[in-house]
């Protein structure tokens, strides 16, 4: 069992330890069900291995929720919310679009080191899933999709680029995100910042803009990797 | 997808038609046609309802069952084409994903034959002539778009290798067209990250089941494609 599974468990024997109430269930089986998703696959997720990471029995995940669809729409809510709401923080708070998007990116890299099978069910699972996980997908896209374009407009209102950067700016971030965690190798994601920041800045602003967005997250990366060489997060 | 048509008792490949029609099923008992052609009548209206099934229950739910109920064959006529689920649509992806390529390559190379060299220099030209020859095939077969731009189950290996071909295959082609003279691409491995975005739209596009939102995707795909030019 993974090192994120044991922490889950941990922690819904801490909350049965102080009484915990059927809140404490309910947000006990939506982080459940999103390491078992991540760990298993989504088809291969029973409620009884939701159980054997959150703790609990049938009944209480059956008076919370219809079935494992259900727990799992509601738990990819839950957390892609919170998610969105860490990946604007960051952008809303560094000033200019290029390092904002940058530092939400950066941030989400973090999330995805850390918490790799919960960021495998919210990136990769969700697909398998279906509906009505994916309704709930399809909206945090746009929603993200609207933050950068929103950003990038305050730049320069003139020249507006085609209405689906957004979603294909997301879309290609995303689909990233899950070919990494997809090969189980989620640490490497963070090689491919450079890559993303030439990628995300051409699709708004073109050639010129992409150059220079992928040097300077490339001097970013090797700030980090000096400062932090021999650690983790960033591997040689 | 070409399909097998039964005229005047033989059965012909036809090209596929503008929209979705579901292959029709041979009717039971003696009908005169060689046991071959049966046969890949029966796998084509397989590979057929795997897609359909996969629209219509998603990867999460989908099961063997409901692709031999779309196709109209038994459970043991499924088994006797494939070993099981992940096999079936695995041959529908690599088929489809194949039919896909073609489209995109003939439509440039017919570029280039009626407009001679110009066409050939003209990369931007030939990558919109590209880009809309795949949204036209998608659109008319949304099935097919939905299982060629869905993320597979990591789990199924093939499958999932199958996906990677593909952003493979379609980056080959745009790393073609983005190359410049001296044959350098703008950043290599760039072509991996745009064609995963152009999935994911298409994947965006194709979930309402109309056509006409992937057909009118066009300039705003190329665009973002070769905004790096």
């Amino acid at each position: 069992m993974s090192a994120e599974a044991s922490a889950a468990i941990n922690k819904v024997d801490a909350l049965a330890a102080k009484g915990g109430s059927e809140r404490d269930v309910r947000e006990g089986a939506m982080e459940g069900v999103l390491v078992a998703c991540g760990e298993l696959g989504f088809r291969e997720t029973s409620v009884r291995s939701i159980l054997e990471h959150s703790g609990g029995h049938r009944a209480q995940f059956y008076q919370h929720f219809e079935s494992k669809e259900e727990c799992f729409a509601q738990a990819y809510a839950a957390w892609i919310e919170r998610l969105c709401l860490s990946l604007l923080e960051a952008a809303a708070t560094t000033p200019g679009w290029e390092a904002g998007v940058r530092e939400a990116i950066v941030r989400l890299f973090q999330f995805v080191s850390e918490r790799p099978a919960i960021a495998r069910a919210l990136f990769v699972e969700v697909q398998i899933a279906g509906e009505p996980a994916l309704s709930r997908h399809e909206a945090a896209v746009e929603r993200l999709a609207a933050a950068i374009d929103s950003a990038r407009n305050d730049i320069d209102p003139s020249e507006a680029p085609p209405e689906a950067t957004g979603v294909f700016v997301v879309g290609g971030i995303e689909s990233c995100v899950a070919e990494a965690l997809s090969a189980g190798d989620p640490g490497r994601i963070w090689h491919a910042l450079p890559e993303l920041m030439h990628f995300t800045a051409g699709s708004y602003f073109g050639k010129e803009a992409a150059e220079g967005a992928f040097e300077r997250a490339s001097e970013l990366l090797e700030r980090e990797r000096i400062r932090l060489s021999g650690t983790e997060r960033v591997e040689k | 997808m070409t399909e097998l048509r039964l005229v005047g008792g033989t059965a012909v490949a036809e090209p596929a038609p503008a929209e979705d029609v579901p292959t029709l099923r041979l009717s039971p008992g003696r009908h005169g046609i060689p046991a071959d052609l049966v046969r890949a009548h029966q796998r084509l209206r397989l590979l057929e309802a795997a897609a359909a099934a996969l629209a219509e229950q998603g990867y999460g739910r989908l099961t063997a069952t409901r692709v031999t109920e779309l196709a109209g064959v038994s459970s043991r006529t499924f088994y006797q084409h494939f070993e099981d689920l992940w096999a079936c649509v695995l041959a529908a992806y690599e088929s489809e994903a194949s039919q896909l390529c073609e489209e995109i390559e003939s439509a440039c190379a017919m570029l280039v034959e009626e407009r001679g060299p110009v066409a050939q220099a003209d990369r931007r030209g030939r990558a919109r002539a590209g880009i809309a020859a795949g949204l036209r095939f998608l659109a008319s077969q949304l099935d097919a778009a939905r299982l060629l731009s869905a993320e597979p189950p990591p789990q199924i290996a093939a499958l999932a290798a199958a996906r990677r071909d593909l952003i493979e295959r379609l980056g080959g082609m745009l790393r073609g067209v983005l190359a410049g003279p001296d044959g350098a691409t703008p950043l290599p491995g760039l072509e991996r990250r745009l064609i995963g975005a152009a999935l994911a739209l298409v994947s965006s596009r194709a979930a309402g089941g109309d056509p006409h939102r992937l057909r009118k995707l066009e300039p705003e795909l190329s665009e973002l494609l070769l905004a790096s030019l």
